[in-house]
């Protein structure tokens, strides 16, 4: 009987989710509402406003800087959650490779992985600098960098991962991504504006590109590196026990 | 050619999808949702968003991937009946 009521239910919703799927306007269609209003001023508008070359970096930072701003936030809010149920990894503790799995991991995917770590690293600074220009950006690099990381603390271990990126510098620089948003966001209160404009009708106006330039990477320099931080946290929270012994 | 491959990406995305979603092993269900993220990140190149094809292949097949592992070893790999 429930079985059968869940199959109702479910094949109703089917068939409502398709029928206003068939009545949305198809897609790329240039007489489309969201095609006829917003895209043109982004496309045309997006440099002179922004700043940047890129048109989806000047819709996530710039003209939606508010929904970036919260995303960002949501981020910040998970490591508070993972470190408020699973706590980080202690100080004075001794962190020692013990390795669970049969086998380990051989020599080859050891030195392969030094090799490529600082390349992954390389190609995520890389995003996030020319997320201005070309696809990518802060959120992208700040990823590639966490899973760089990850990689290197499943190969390694813990203790030689927190060697690397020792506590003491992840704590201040997780909450790099919303504390660059909100600077940029009062400098532009500052600046005669409001809240997150990037243009600031008290600069003066041949200040204004350099300004916009400027406060975008500032914002993707502070999104990849709290990003990163804040994913490397993640994992070592979430793998700590097994490789902490008490100092007796 | 270009309409062959979309279909196919779509096959193979909903193959992945119900195989993840069914999957009694939960590590093999993970490996199969990160082939998923994967196929998903190739589909979003092909809808020419390059941004989040990058953030997919990250986030999706690299990160969420290696914590539900993580997650899976330190509770139970099976799922019971």
């Amino acid at each position: 009987m429930k079985r059968a009521l869940s199959l109702v239910f479910i094949l109703g919703l089917a068939v409502l989710l398709l029928y206003v799927v068939g009545n949305m306007p198809s897609m790329g269609d240039p007489q489309n509402p969201t095609a006829s209003h917003v895209s043109p001023h982004y496309l045309e508008r997006g440099v002179e406003e922004t700043g940047s070359e890129n048109a989806v970096t000047s819709v996530i930072i710039n003209y939606r800087g508010y929904d970036t701003m919260g995303e960002v936030t949501v981020i910040f809010c998970a490591l508070a959650g993972v470190l408020a149920v699973l706590g980080r990894e202690k100080k004075g503790r001794i962190y020692a490779y013990t390795d669970h799995s049969k086998v380990r991991s051989s020599p080859i995917v050891r030195t392969f992985l030094i090799f490529l770590v600082p390349f992954i690293i390389m190609f995520s600074v890389y995003t996030i600098l020319h997320g201005e220009l070309a696809p990518g950006g802060g959120f992208q690099g700040g990823a590639v960098i966490g899973a760089s990381m990850i990689i290197f603390t499943t190969i390694f271990g813990l203790w030689e991962a927190s060697k690397s990126i020792p506590q003491k510098l992840r704590i201040p620089l997780e909450g790099t991504a919303v504390m660059a948003f909100f600077v940029v966001g009062v400098a532009g209160l500052i600046g005669g504006g409001s809240f997150l404009t990037f243009l600031m009708p008290r600069v003066t106006e041949s200040l204004q590109p350099a300004l916009v330039t400027w406060l975008t990477v500032i914002v993707e320099i502070g999104i990849g590196v709290g990003g990163a931080m804040i994913f490397t946290s993640i994992l070592f929270s979430m793998i700590r026990e097994e490789e902490e012994i008490v100092v007796q | 050619m270009s309409t062959a491959l979309n279909i196919t990406l779509i096959v193979l995305l909903v193959v992945t999808a119900l195989l993840a979603t069914f999957s009694k092993d939960l590590l093999a269900a993970v490996i199969i949702f990160s082939v998923y993220s994967l196929i998903m990140a190739l589909m979003w190149q092909r809808l020419q968003a390059p941004d989040l094809a990058l953030t997919e292949a990250a986030v999706g097949a690299g990160i969420t991937a290696v914590l539900f592992i993580v997650t899976i070893f330190k509770t139970w790999r099976r799922e019971e009946e």
